[in-house]
Formats: C-alpha cells, sequence, structure tokens
C-alpha cells in the first residue's frame, strides 16, 4: 500500500514517502479517504448539504476510498462502547465468541430485569430499567475512576503521585476492572455471561467490588495528596 | 385474560375481531396479532398468523417435555406462553379432524430447514390432541436416546439388546405426570415377569406398570416396551385415541455414537427403547395417528444442509416411514414475521431505542431472513 503513488494528487503528494515506515498500521498514502457509513449522509437531498458537504461529495468521486475495517459496522444496533468493550474481552482473536458471550451477557441483564419488572407492583415498574443498554453504560460510567497514580521515580524513591486521567483512559480501566474481576474472583464453573451481567447490574447500583477499588483507588490519591506537586505534565 | 385481539392490517379481510384493547396503546402503528383462541380445536384461518395464550397450569400438566429449551425460557420471563398459530399447523389439525380412526394410523412427518418452527407445530397438535382427550405419548427428542448414554445394560429380556435405564426412566416420570387418568382405565393383558421375583398380573393398571420402572431403574427400558405394546394392543378398540408424537425421528434409522464395553459402535436397532419405538411408528394399528418431525439439529453424521425426509431419514427410515403425509414448514410469511415483531415490542423484549423504528424493522428482517430461531436470537440482545 505504501509506496510513492505517482497517481498525480496534486504536487506535495507526488514523491511521497512515509518518515516511519510502519509495520503493523495501516500504510495509506495520504490520497486515501475515510469510508463513509452511514446511511442519512447518502440520503441527503443536495438542497440541504452545505458547502463542505458538497465538496466532500465530489471529492469522493475522483479519490480512493480506504478499505473499510470489519468493526465498521452500518447496521443500526452497532454501539461503540460496546465493540469495543467486546474487543478486550477477546482472547487470541476469537471474536465471534466474544461477541456472542457479549449478546449472551446483554440477554440476561435483559431477563432478569424483566422478570423483576413483571414482579414488581405497579408503582415501582418505572423505576426498573430494563433496556441493557442503559444499564451497561451507566455502570461503566459509575465505575470510572477521577484520578488515577501514576509511578514517579524522584531521588532513587518511587512515589505513587495522583495524576489527572483522559477519557479514554478511564474508560480502559473501567472496562478493564470488570473483565478482570469477572476473570479472577468469581467460582470457576459459572460463565461468562452470568458473571458479567451479574457484575453489571451491581455496577449499575453503584454497588459491588468494582465501585469498591474505583472508592480504593480515590482514597489512596487522596491519602497520597502531598506527593501532587511531583507531576510536572 | 383480556380479550385482545385487535388486527389492523387485517380488519377488511376479517371482519370479526374488533374488540378493543385497553393494553395497546393508540399511537402504536404497529398491529399486534393476539387471539383469545386458546383451544387449538377452534383454530383457522382466520387466526393464522396468531398468538394464542395457553395457561400456565396447562403448560406444565401437557408439556412436562418436549417444549425446546429458548421457549421455556421465555415463558419464564414473559410469564405467559405464547404460540403462532401458523399454517402447517392448520393443515394438520385440519387433517387429524377429518380423519377415520377405524383405519390404519396415518403417518405424518414435518420437515423444513433449520429454525422453522417443526417443533412448536408439534407441540400445537399435542396440546390440541390432548385438549380432545386423546392419550399423548410425546417423545422430546429421539436424539437424546442414541447419543450421550452413560449407562448401557444389557437386556434381561433378549440377549443382543442394550438398555438405558437412565433415559427410558426420564421418560416414564414425564408420562406419567402428562397421562394419568389413562394410566388408570388401561388394563394389561399379559402377566410379566420384572426378573425372578416381581412380576405384574394380568388386568391390573398400566400405573403399576409404570411404578415398577420407576422404582427399578434397571427394567425401566423394558416397563417402556410393555406400556407401548399394551397401548398399540388396545387402541383399536376405541376406548381411547392415541398419538404419538416423536420429535427427531432420524435418530431410530440413523447412526449412534454409544459404543459397548469392546469399543464396537452399537446400531439403533441394538438399542431396546428404540426397537419398541419403531414397532410403534409403523403403521399397522389403529385408531389414531402418527406426528413425527425430521430434525438436524441434533442428529449425527447428517450434513447441517440436510433437511428433506429423503436425506435425513436415509433408505432404511424412509422405506420403514413409506406412506407417509410430509408437511413442508417454510420461514416466517410476512404477517407472521410482524406478528412476531409486534408480540416483541408489546412484551417490552426489543428494549433498544433503535429496535423500535422501521430501519431497526428492516435490519431485523433482513439479517434473520424472516427465519424464526435467527430472529429470536437476534432479538435476544437487542
Amino acid at each position: 500500500m505504501a509506496a510513492p503513488s505517482a497517481a498525480g494528487m496534486g504536487r506535495r503528494l507526488r514523491a511521497w514517502l512515509p518518515r516511519i515506515m510502519p509495520v503493523r498500521w495501516s500504510r495509506y498514502n495520504p490520497s486515501y479517504l475515510e469510508p463513509e457509513v452511514k446511511k442519512e449522509s447518502y440520503q441527503k437531498p443536495l438542497e440541504e448539504q452545505t458547502e463542505e458537504e458538497r465538496e466532500q461529495m465530489e471529492l469522493k468521486a475522483v479519490r480512493p476510498i480506504k478499505a473499510a475495517p470489519p468493526t465498521l459496522s452500518s447496521s443500526v444496533f452497532s454501539d461503540p462502547m460496546i465493540s469495543k468493550f467486546t474487543n478486550m474481552m477477546m482472547k487470541s482473536g476469537n471474536k465471534v465468541l466474544a461477541r456472542s458471550l457479549m449478546s449472551q451477557t446483554l440477554e440476561a441483564i435483559k431477563r432478569k430485569q424483566l422478570e423483576k419488572y413483571h414482579k414488581a407492583p405497579e408503582n415501582e415498574k418505572e423505576t426498573i430499567e430494563c433496556n441493557p443498554y442503559v444499564i451497561f453504560h451507566q455502570a461503566l460510567k459509575n465505575c470510572q475512576p477521577i484520578i488515577g497514580l501514576s509511578n514517579i521515580t524522584k531521588g532513587g524513591k518511587t512515589y505513587q503521585v495522583p495524576v489527572p486521567l483522559t477519557d479514554n483512559r478511564k474508560r480502559f480501566l473501567a472496562m478493564k476492572w470488570l473483565i478482570t474481576e469477572c476473570r479472577e474472583n468469581k467460582h470457576r464453573r459459572t460463565l461468562m455471561p452470568e458473571k458479567l451481567s451479574q457484575e453489571l447490574l451491581l455496577a449499575f447500583n453503584n454497588e459491588g467490588p468494582v465501585i469498591k477499588r474505583k472508592h480504593v483507588l480515590h482514597k489512596m490519591a487522596e491519602a497520597n495528596r502531598a506527593y501532587a506537586h511531583f507531576r510536572w505534565w | 385474560q383480556l380479550d385482545r385481539g385487535c388486527a389492523l392490517h387485517t380488519a377488511a379481510r376479517d371482519g370479526l375481531s374488533s374488540v378493543s384493547s385497553q393494553d395497546v396503546p393508540a399511537q402504536r402503528p404497529r398491529a399486534v396479532f393476539h387471539t383469545s383462541e386458546s383451544d387449538p380445536a377452534k383454530h383457522t384461518e382466520q387466526h393464522e398468523g396468531r398468538l394464542y395464550n395457553i395457561p400456565l397450569e396447562e403448560v406444565k400438566a401437557v408439556f412436562p417435555h418436549g417444549l425446546p429449551h429458548r421457549f421455556q425460557q421465555q415463558i419464564r420471563t414473559f410469564n405467559e406462553a405464547r404460540v403462532m398459530v401458523r399454517k402447517p399447523a392448520l393443515e394438520l389439525l385440519a387433517c387429524l379432524k377429518g380423519s377415520n380412526l377405524a383405519h390404519p394410523a396415518v403417518r405424518y412427518v414435518i420437515y423444513g430447514e433449520r429454525g422453522t418452527g417443526k417443533t412448536m407445530t408439534l407441540c400445537h397438535v399435542v396440546h390440541y390432541c390432548s385438549r380432545q382427550g386423546w392419550l399423548v405419548l410425546h417423545i422430546p427428542d429421539a436424539h437424546l436416546w442414541v447419543k450421550n448414554c452413560k449407562e448401557l445394560l444389557q437386556s434381561s429380556y433378549k440377549k443382543d439388546r442394550l438398555d438405558q435405564p437412565l433415559q427410558a426412566s426420564v421418560w416414564l416420570k414425564n408420562f406419567k405426570s402428562s397421562n394419568e387418568r389413562f394410566l388408570q382405565e388401561i388394563k394389561t393383558q399379559k402377566k410379566y415377569m420384572w426378573g425372578k421375583q416381581e412380576c405384574t398380573e394380568e388386568g391390573r393398571p398400566l400405573g403399576e406398570v409404570v411404578e415398577q420402572g420407576l422404582a427399578r431403574v434397571r427394567s425401566a427400558s423394558d416397563a417402556v416396551g410393555v406400556v407401548l405394546r399394551e397401548i398399540k394392543q388396545q387402541s383399536h378398540r376405541g376406548s381411547f385415541r392415541l398419538l404419538v408424537a416423536v420429535d427427531g425421528v432420524n435418530a431410530l434409522w440413523g447412526r449412534t455414537t454409544l459404543r459397548k464395553e469392546d469399543k464396537s459402535p452399537v446400531s439403533p436397532e441394538e438399542l431396546t427403547l428404540v426397537h419398541n419405538l419403531r414397532k410403534m411408528v409403523k403403521n399397522d394399528w389403529s385408531g389414531g395417528a402418527i406426528v413425527t418431525t425430521l430434525s438436524q439439529t441434533g442428529s449425527l453424521f447428517k450434513p447441517s444442509s440436510a433437511y428433506t425426509p429423503q436425506e435425513l431419514l436415509g433408505k432404511e427410515g424412509f422405506d420403514a416411514l413409506d406412506p407417509f403425509v410430509p408437511i413442508p414448514v417454510p420461514n416466517y410469511s410476512p404477517r407472521e414475521f410482524e406478528s412476531c415483531y409486534g408480540y416483541y415490542l408489546e412484551r417490552k423484549w426489543l428494549q433498544h431505542e433503535k429496535a423500535h423504528t422501521e430501519d431497526g424493522k428492516a435490519e431485523l428482517q433482513f439479517l434473520s431472513g424472516s427465519n424464526p430461531r435467527q430472529l429470536d436470537r437476534l432479538a435476544g440482545p437487542l
């Protein structure tokens, strides 16, 4: 894919060679455009499109397009957070198994909540949340830490210094804690969907071992407040 | 049960069923196909594509075994058992209603691709027959008798046959719970010896044979054989009508994965249960009907694309079942799909916001290919 492409895409791009030669990353020529999967963008009539959108459409007619990665889906039901979580659950590239575990987890959450819903008296029915996606997102949000700890070596000793976290890092930590909690601290014979659905429901209600781990991290950061000035970024 | 039969699309055709349903809100554009007719005898083409309710006590009485696992989970989640009335089932019911019980039993074979609803059609017919008071001999899955058997005993009755005590006792327990009253009425016509000491006299109710099979698990397979023999011999008298419902009948003529102690493979004839069931499925008795289903899902050594009777039964099975009425079961028609989709929406099974939109519905129809099992599996996580 690399190689200087002499397709005549403009003077800047004629003798193009990447500064670093990537081995595992994508090596597309910068002239390649990203694929667009949303149906709505193709169904918009010409009048509604702004200047940039019209230019973009015309560009698409002449420029080549990158191949769409397998994770990119045009389905209305696809959710980037769920895909990320599925990828983190995956072992040795077995995406089929990871995806089926994820769908079984969502179904298990839905069944538990629906059973509770049908047994509950009328006035409590609105409080019970049955949508597994809402529960998943809320549980992840509840598990995200606000502040993290980082190891900084100063004068030969390593200190745990409280440090702000980016959004990506928070999401990653929340998902990682949920998965490790399910893999390690449960009975050997329980299946993953069962364990995960239980953990997600506990996290949704702000209970459970993952929330506890988040609180422990916050307490450690609070205790190490004195070293906060060691951070230089 | 509230009378819930509102059909927006078919109002012109049906005319009736304009009963208003209080729990369907006015703003929902999709029709909810329910029918309050819970007696399968009264189901006609008018009810096609609609879901009828079976009261939960009846489910426990009529189907101690036999319902698919996912359907049982659905009953537990929704707190009700709703079965769709479909054309193959209506055809079968019409044939059964018009059948002459003096003639030899007619064999019906329900076949179709994977996940199209063959077992549910069988369960619909079983429900109809038990409502009409027939004696129902329901074998939930014949494949369970030819694979994964932990204990194989040599039969005491015939030297070269093998007994399966576990499977036989499980089946006897379920048979007893669904057909209590027949077991008191039917009397044995011969004296049966169980081992050296115990025997059942002539003229004792069949319930005693079943008790004997449950108490002495070693002779459970022989008890099953005796029950089948007695019922078959007495069915022509007319005091009861017999329905033999076998799911996965292609297991009786295939191969097994069982091995004897010297590691030689077991063929199905060598199993007592299979041998007796084959005699039951032969049409040399009168006073009832035999309804069977082919199934590739649990079958052994058959390719996954096989679904026709010729492919699944093989030459031997096809010849044994030969004059039979084939009943194909297709995927959902657009109307049935609408009905199923509306039911999932109404029961709050489809929770995703996009699932309520037209786009979501079109996507579900495309991805599942209107196959009932695929639709159920897709709608699970949504």
